[in-house]
Formats: C-alpha cells, structure tokens, sequence
C-alpha cells in the first residue's frame, strides 16, 4: 500500500550564496502524514516551498510520481497549501474563497479550457463546508471570522481541489492551546477521511508526534533523523534530536564494550550494540526513566537542588558530581535530601558523537533551559527569501 | 487668560485660512460680474461662462487637456502600478534606493522638468531627423517622417512621466501593507501569476491605484509649467490657455475658467480623501458595520457570475473613449491646416469659424505671450506654425534673421484693402513678408477727476504733483522710450548718452517716490478703480478700460505733444512653412473689411484696412442701434495728425538693447 509519491533527491537551496537546505533527501509515500519539524530556519518551510512549487532548488530533482517537477509553476502541480496565517482572499466571503480554486478554468488533456458548472463548484463548496463544519457561514466575511474558522476555511479553501497532497506550513501557530488541540484531531480526521498526503510543517514536537506518520526532524538546512514518532523519541540519532524532542539528559559516556557504557567512572547495561571499544559516545536518559532509590541502594547519588510541581509529575533536578539531571517522578524528595537513583538498561540510549555534543542535555542553568522550550515562539519563521516584513 | 489665548489661536486660524481663500473667493465671486472688470462690481451675471462655453479655443484646449490628462493618467497608472510591484519583488537596499529615485522628480522644480523634457524631445528630433534621412535615402518601401516637432505626442509623454511617480507613491504603501501570502495562496490554487494579480493583488492593492490615478489626473489638469516646454505649436492646455489670455487683458473670462478649473480639482481631491475615510471606517467597523444598499449592490455585482457583464461594461466604455478619440482626430487629422499663433484675446473667435466654414481648413490657433517669448520658442525650433502676427521690431529681427517666408501677394488679393501708410514700413521696407493686422498707439491714461489741469506732456509722468499716483509701464522699451520722447530726442537712439539721460530722468522720478510701482496687466484694476491717477498704455486697452470704470473715475486717453510710439502688428508666414497655400488663404481672409471690422469691435484695436477704418462707425450704428462714440474711435484709430507725431520702434543692436537691460535692472523699484 504504501506507494511512495514525492522525491526530493539531494536539494540544495541557497539565497544570495547563503545555504538554506544543504542535500535533502527524502521520499513521501501516498496517502502518508508527513512532518517536518525542527526551530526556525532549520528549513523545513524552504522544504515545503520547494514541493509547493514556489522555491526552484538551487540544485537537485523534485520527483513526482517519477516525474521531475522542478520548475513546474505551483498551479500546474495538484498540491495545494495550507498557508501560515491563512492567507484568505479579505475581498471574497468564505463561500467565494472556497470557490476560488474551482473556479479557474482548467485546461484538460485535450487542451480545452473547461470551467467547471456553478452546480458543481455549489456542490463541492458546500461539502467542504461540511466537513470543516462551517455550514451556514457561506455569506460571511473573512474578517467577521475567528481564528479558528478562517483557518477552517482555509484548509476547505485547498481541500476542494482534491489535490494529492496537501502541504501545511505551521497551520495551528496562530491558535490557543485548547484550540490547537481540536484541529489536531479535526486534522487528522480530514487526512484519514480523504485520503491525501499531508505534508505538514512545524517546529512543536508535541504537534509532530501526536499527528504524524513520519517525522523529519531538521537543524541548520539537513535533516537530522527521519523516522516514526516513537522511533525519533526513543531512539534519537544525535544529541539535538534527544534535545529537541522531549527532556533529555545526555551525557558523556565511554563505550566500554557491548551492552556496557560507562558513565562517571561507573558502569552501566545497556541495550546498545555496534561501536567500537571504548569509543567516547552521547548517553540521553530521559528524565522520566530514572527511578529514585534511596540513597544506599542507588547506582548515583545526588543532591536535589529543585524541585518544580506539574501536575502530573515532579520536575526534580539533582546534582551529581557537579552535573545536573532533570528527573520527573511522582514522588516527592525535598531540596536538600540527598537520593540515590536506577537506572534500567532500556532507560539508557547510546548515541555517536555529533557536531551537537556537549551542546544540550545538561541542567545546570534549568531555569532558562525551561523557558526556552516553554517559550511558544510562534511567528513567522527567518527563513524564505530572507525579505520578509 | 487661557480663554484669550483659545480666542487668539482661532482669531489666527481664521486669518489663516483668509489669508490662503481669499483670492480664490474673491476670483470666483467676480467670474459672476456683469461687467468685464475685476476691480468694480456690475452685478450678477453668468455671462462670462456662457461666452467661455462658446470661446471655441478655451473648448479646444478644455479637450486637449481632458485627453492629455485621461491617457497620461491611464498609461501612468498601468505603468506605475507595474513599476511598484517590480520595486517590491527587489531587495529591500535597492527598492529604498529606487523610492528615493522616484520621489526625486516630484520634488524637481518643474521648470527643470519641462525644459529637460523640451531639450531631450528636440535632441531626438534631431537624431531621428539624421536617421529618417539615411533610413529615406537607402529603402524606399517606407518613408519615415523626417521633421518632428512638439505636439500632443510630446505632450503626452512628459505628462506620462511626471504622473509616473505620483501612481507609485500611492500604490507603493499599500503593497508594502499587503501580505504576500495570497498571491502564493492563488497560484496554489491553480491562477497564473497575471491571474492572481488580477483577482487577489488587483482588489487589494486598488485603493492605492485609485488615489493615485485621481492624483495624476489632477497634476495633469494642473499642469502649467511643464506642458509650456513640451506641447510646442499644436496644441495647448487649458493651463497654456488662461496663460496666454492673461497677457493682453484679464477678463472675467478667466475669473469663469479658472473657477471651473479650482472646482474640478476640488472635486477630484474631495473623492479621493472621502474614498480614504470610507476605506478606514470600512476597516475600523469590519463586523459591526451593516453594509449600505450600495455597496450590498457592488458586491452582488463583483459577483463572479456578472463577470461577463463587467467586461461587456469595460469593453463597451473602452471602445467609446477611443471612438471617441479616433473620431475627434479623423475629422480633424483629414482636413487640411493652418497653424496660427497669435496674442491672447487677439481675435473675434467667429471669424476663425467662419474661415473653416468657407475653406474647410481646420485653424489650429494657439497663442504667445509676447515678442520675446514667441521669438525664443521659435529659435528653439520646437514650433511649426505658418502664420505668426510680431510687432514691428520683432518682424525687423525676423527678417534679419532670415526666419521669414516672403509672401506672394497674388493670393491675397485683400492686401490691396490695406492703407498705403501701413505699407512699406521701416521694418518691410519693401513689403515683402507682412500683411498688416491691427495698430495702434501708447498713450497716457489718467483720471481726469484725480488730477489738477489737462495733461498733455510726458511729463506729468515724472511731476512730484502727482507724487504715488502714477503707474510706471513695466517695460524698459516704453519707459525709457517716454522719457526719450520726453528730452525730444529719438526713439530709437543708439547714443548711450542719450539713453543714459532718459533713464535719469526716471530713476530721478522714482527716488523723489512718484511712482506706485511698475506695472502690466494690474493697470486695468489699479486704473478703472481709481487707485492710481496715470498711467502709460495702448489706445485700445484704454477703450476697455473706460467701459469697466468705477463711479467717480473719470479716465482720459491722451497721445503726448512730444510725440509718441505707434506700433504695427502684422501676419507674416515663418521661412519653410509646412501650410503655405492654407496661410496665404487665412492672411487673406483676416485682411478683408469684413474680418477687420468684426476684429475691430471685437479686440478694439484699429485696423489698417482703409475701408473697415471708414466704415466702422456705420457698421457700429447699424450692430448695436446707437451712434459711435466718434471720440473714442478717434483714440482706438489716431487721426493722421496724431500719428504723424508718433515714431515707430525700430530693432535696436545689441548692444543697446544690453544697455537697455541694465539700466531696467539698475531701476530697481
């Protein structure tokens, strides 16, 4: 079933000699939910211009269906967009920027330009209504809409064209929470009920995780580790992946053999196979597989230095050795106690040396780490044509 | 103490406010008077309007700047709105850079731009006069024009770039607040870029284009200054029109025209400030706002499915305009031509009818503003009349110059009309090039109730009697010419002594604080209403001057016992004239007694056919049911006693006339 749609073979785009997207590879399979994640001007919105049609790439072939759509402009490709801030028509109403894609006169394989009849685009218009649940807002006008509407009534505005793919580019940045949750699933739901490709792109990893099929996660113009949800979060090729997606202590560590890394002079088991002896590698354990123990029966001990509530968990951060680990956990340890803690050899995950060691996964100034993470900076992202205002 | 201070600043606002309408006000109060002045007021009456509607050259170049003024706009916008969104797809340095470039010609004096213009169109006459004539001389399936001249093309392309940076200005702002986002959104969506343009970027970005057109079509209208340089002999503004009328008499007319002119910028500027103020509400309301019946009909009718109706719409008042256009010069490009170029309100209008009546000949008549003027546009080269109607002492200068066609006077039998004395003048001696149009005399004019005894002597001009209340002619020629006659020596003097003397005898007047000022075209307002006592000008304007005065002026005409200067203006056809049949057909026609008795009563200057000159008094009885007032017809037309005292101007060398021009400038005032 899974047949494979789009080809980006080896991509490079540059602006005025600067190198925005440095060899993409990455292949699309039909049908599939595709997301490209990664902080702004990783490139993932240069990415999904370049499918779009707006972007030629410096060099390398775009593929579809085997053919190379390189410099086919974007309303000759059956892809249609969903944009960042919507993009709606202000002088056409919300039935009126629906139609807008049917009304354009189509030229068929013979030539002919054919337009389609008012009863169709009707038709259509308002089953797209329909599913967005938007009926009843035809006459509307786009500035008399919410948020989420508009957003609405831009997915319906690309959706009833019955494009093959659809490309998202940080459709739900501009919503509330509670919101972004509800087109989360109204989004999945749409993808599964037509049956499109969609390429959606973003830089909240909840986001990417929840909804997609596959993850791209990018840094600096390169992908960094393509994979399913679970296999990015529990098996991350480098320490900016570890970082990026979820909480992550990573570590210094040597591999001393196979199964056994070594970790502040201590040994520990592992499940991780392949490197050389002794061979200095990246640990990521993540906070929430670090069991506390007391003090006498830990393979660590260490000293809390804070403790924030979640809710859910405890955010605890200790200090062993002069490094600090963020643990969550359900149970309460106070500042100041002194804990030991376990970890199992599934909990540990070994990682090659990268150009991002010794960049993350350390807790010492915590406070600011959080708040960066916590910090939904939703805007419009530095990258394109570098001219935006 | 707050309180004064809030009734000051408005006391200050108001005198403002005044100080900027006032003229305006008072213009468009007195395009309603009765009579022809604008210093007394006769009553109400739409009168001037009425006769502005059938002046057939003010409609001339009411059409002339209407189409000028719509294609420099239609072309400008189309060009201009494509010009900013061009800016706009560059980088940021460069389009800043660009703006500032654009915004440069706006604040240009347009004097600059005009003669930039004039001299660049004359350049590329003159290159592509050397390339037709190659081009001409090798091939000969098509024959390229090889003399160009300004006209309406020429017209047309400066006011086409001068327009061009007022469109981008106004749409530049409203493409730097559009998002981008939805014109990828339609090309998403399956439009070409021209298509997404027109059905996303056109409706956003229209306020911009629609401001900016309204603004273009009013500096066009405007536009005096630039159109001067670049419209050559053919056409003429309305601008160029009311200029040209202002030279020899301010008639209400003007007052009439230009308070149309004020009241249709007026307008265009209202629509376009209430378009902005309807746009912001529109935007500040959005929801709350219901929309009007009109706009709900707007929108109904910017429904896609009318579409073909608004094309149909479009097309249809496309194809009128340029029916329209087409039509307009078909007729008049068909028929053959002359082209005339007078002295403002220097003709009854109806014989120029009537002579296209009779021949079939269309007569392009545009106008000058003076010797000087009409001299240095011909030496530019950028004119091509046939028919030019100089003084005497510029027809000498011509002539000297070799700037003259001699004539053939067996097509125009009415010269024999003409009287021997206006024949074979100093400046023709031979009378080969000219065909005398009007003379006339320079006189003192002075309020008889405003001054002690009769004058009859130049110099009351220079007596401290009448200290501040005499008006000094604002033209050394017939100032210093006054004071010449005055010291009973030659007009026309080379002896620098001589002049120098002539000139202390003014400087000498002008220190002690006898004159008012140096005046023109203000004598009219100054004398009818009797703010000043004398004053030096033309028999003929005097005539008009007498019917306009107000209550208690007395005005008097008198020709100096020390003699005077008379003057003769007459048509001559410049050398190479394109019209020759047609100008020899057109003198001939205005020598006839017929022509020269309507010119007469219609521009009161005299005229040099014998026969209109005797019959005049009878025509006027027979037109108007009273007798002549034989009195004044004497001033209009000097009795040959008077005129044998009078002395023509001859062309001075130059280094008189440079002599001539310092002291004017030593004058001061």
């Amino acid at each position: 079933m899974a047949k494979e749609l789009i080809r980006l073979s080896d991509c490079t785009m540059s602006f005025d000699g600067e190198v925005v997207l440095d060899g993409i590879n990455l292949y699309i399979n039909d049908e599939e939910f595709l997301t490209l994640l990664g902080p702004s001007g990783c490139g993932k919105t240069t990415t999904l211009r370049i499918i779009g049609g707006f972007l030629t790439p410096t060099s390398g072939d775009v593929l579809f269906d085997g053919v190379r759509i390189n410099s086919v402009p974007p309303h000759k490709r059956t892809i249609n967009t969903v944009f960042q801030k919507y993009a709606l028509f202000p002088h056409l109403n919300v039935y009126e920027n629906i139609a807008f894609g049917l009304r354009i006169p189509k030229t068929d394989a013979s030539g002919h330009k054919a337009r389609l009849p008012e009863g169709e685009i009707d038709q259509r218009v308002m089953e797209m209504l329909e599913i967005v649940n938007l009926r009843g807002f035809e006459k509307r006008r786009i500035t008399q809409l919410s948020g989420g509407q508009q957003q609405r009534v831009a997915i319906a505005r690309a959706l009833v064209n019955r494009p093959r793919v659809l490309l998202l580019d940080e459709p739900l940045g501009a919503l509330d929470l509670k919101l972004r949750k509800d087109m989360q699933n109204e989004l999945k739901r749409i993808q599964k009920a037509m049956g499109i490709t969609f390429i959606y792109v973003t830089h909240d990893q909840e986001e990417a995780l929840a909804m997609s099929d596959t993850v791209v996660v990018m840094d600096g113009g390169k992908i960094q580790q393509i994979g399913t949800p679970e296999d990015i979060y529990n098996e991350p090729k480098n320490a900016f992946v570890a970082d990026f997606i979820g909480e992550s202590n990573i570590l210094d560590g040597i591999m001393r053999q196979d199964g056994v890394v070594e970790l502040f002079n201590r040994r520990f088991q592992c499940l991780d196979k392949g490197f050389e002896k002794d061979e200095a590698v990246d640990v990521v354990i993540r906070p929430e597989d670090i069991d506390i123990v007391p003090e006498d029966q830990g393979q660590l001990r260490g000293t809390v230095t804070s403790v924030t509530f979640k809710g859910m968990q405890y955010d605890i951060i200790v200090d062993f050795y002069g490094f600090k680990w963020l643990i969550q956990t359900t149970d309460l340890s106070p500042v100041g106690s002194r804990i030991g803690i376990k970890i199992d050899p599934d909990g540990i995950h070994v990682m090659r040396k990268s150009q991002y060691s010794g960049m993350f996964g350390d807790y010492s100034s915590y406070s600011e780490e959080y708040e960066e993470i916590s910090d939904a900076n939703y805007g419009p992202e530095g990258e394109g044509s570098g001219d935006e205002e | 103490m707050r309180k004064t201070n809030r009734a000051g600043s408005r006391l200050l606002i108001g005198l403002v406010f005044l100080f900027l309408y006032a003229p305006i006000i008072l213009l468009i109060i007195f395009s309603f008077n009765a009579g022809d002045s604008s210093a007394v007021w006769k009553g109400f009456s739409l009168d001037w309007y009425g006769r502005l509607f059938r002046n057939r050259l003010i409609m001339e170049s009411v059409y002339t700047t209407l189409l000028v003024s719509l294609l420099a706009t239609v072309i400008a916008t189309a060009a201009g709105t494509f010009a900013a969104i061009g800016l706009y797809s560059l980088g940021r340095k460069r389009r800043e850079a660009l703006l500032t470039v654009n915004n440069i010609p706006m604040i240009n004096a347009d004097i600059v731009t005009g003669v930039s213009l004039c001299l660049f169109f004359v350049a590329f006459f003159q290159g592509w006069g050397s390339f037709a004539r190659w081009f001409n001389s090798v091939q000969s399936a098509v024959e390229l024009p090889e003399r160009l001249v300004l006209g309406f093309t020429t017209l047309l392309l400066a006011h086409v770039a001068f327009n061009i940076p007022y469109v981008i200005l106004n749409v530049a702002p409203k493409l730097r607040q559009m998002d981008r986002n939805p014109m990828d959104a339609a090309q998403d969506l399956g439009c070409t870029w021209m298509g997404a343009f027109w059905k996303v970027m056109l409706p956003e970005i229209k306020p911009g284009i629609v401001s900016g057109a309204l603004i273009a079509f009013t500096m066009s209208i405007d536009d005096f200054i630039i159109s001067y340089f670049t419209a050559g002999s053919s056409s003429s503004t309305l601008a160029m029109a009311i200029y040209g009328m202002t030279k020899k008499r301010v008639t209400p007319e003007i007052n009439a025209i230009s308070t149309l002119l004020f009241l249709s910028v007026l307008v265009l500027l209202v629509l376009s400030n209430l378009k902005e103020v309807r746009q912001e509400a529109r935007e500040r309301l959005g929801a709350a706002r219901k929309p009007s019946g009109l706009e709900r009909a707007r929108q109904r009718f910017s429904e896609p499915r009318y579409l073909w109706v608004r094309r149909g719409l479009a097309a249809a008042l496309a194809c009128g305009f340029i029916g329209v256009v087409g039509f307009l010069s078909y007729v008049t490009g068909s028929r053959p031509v002359v082209n005339v170029c007078s002295w403002g309100e220097y003709i009854d209008p109806a014989l120029i009818d009537q002579f296209e009546e009779e021949t079939g000949i269309r007569v392009n008549y545009q106008t000058a503003e003076s010797n000087e003027t009409l001299y240095s546009l011909l030496k530019s080269g950028g004119a091509d009349y046939d028919v030019i109607v100089p003084s005497d002492y510029m027809i000498g200068r011509l002539i000297a110059e070799d700037m003259l066609e001699p004539l053939d006077y067996s097509q125009i039998p009415n010269y024999g009309l003409i009287e021997d004395r206006f024949k074979n003048l100093p400046f023709d001696p031979d009378n080969q090039y000219t065909v005398p149009y009007t003379w006339g005399t320079l006189g003192i004019i002075y309020n008889a109730n405003a001054v002690e005894e009769e004058i009859t002597s130049w110099g009351a001009l220079y007596d401290d009697r009448h200290a501040g209340e005499v008006l000094l002619i604002n033209n050394s020629r017939d100032a210093i010419g006054e004071a010449l006659f005055y010291l009973g020596y030659s007009v026309n003097t080379t002896d620098p002594a001589e002049i120098r003397q002539a000139y202390e005898l003014v400087a000498g007047a002008n220190r002690r604080g006898v004159f008012q000022g140096r005046v023109m075209d203000e004598i009219f307002q100054k004398m009818e209403g009797g703010n000043a006592a004398i004053a030096t000008y033309y028999a003929g304007d005097y005539l008009s001057m007498v019917d306009n005065q107000a209550e208690g002026v007395d005005l008097a005409f008198v020709v100096p016992e020390e003699g005077s200067n008379w003057f003769v203006d007459a048509m001559c056809m410049l050398k190479d004239a394109p019209h020759q049949r047609e100008a020899h057909m057109w003198m001939n026609f205005i020598a006839s007694t017929e022509a020269n008795l309507a010119n007469m009563d219609y521009i009161w200057y005299a005229s040099p056919n014998g026969k209109a000159l005797e019959l005049y008094p009878e025509w006027y009885e027979e037109e108007y049911g009273e007798p002549l007032d034989m009195e004044l017809y004497q001033i209009m037309a000097a009795p040959a006693e008077v005129l044998e005292r009078c002395t023509m101007y001859q062309n001075l060398d130059a280094g008189t006339l440079a002599l001539y021009n310092d002291l004017w400038t030593e004058l001061g005032i």
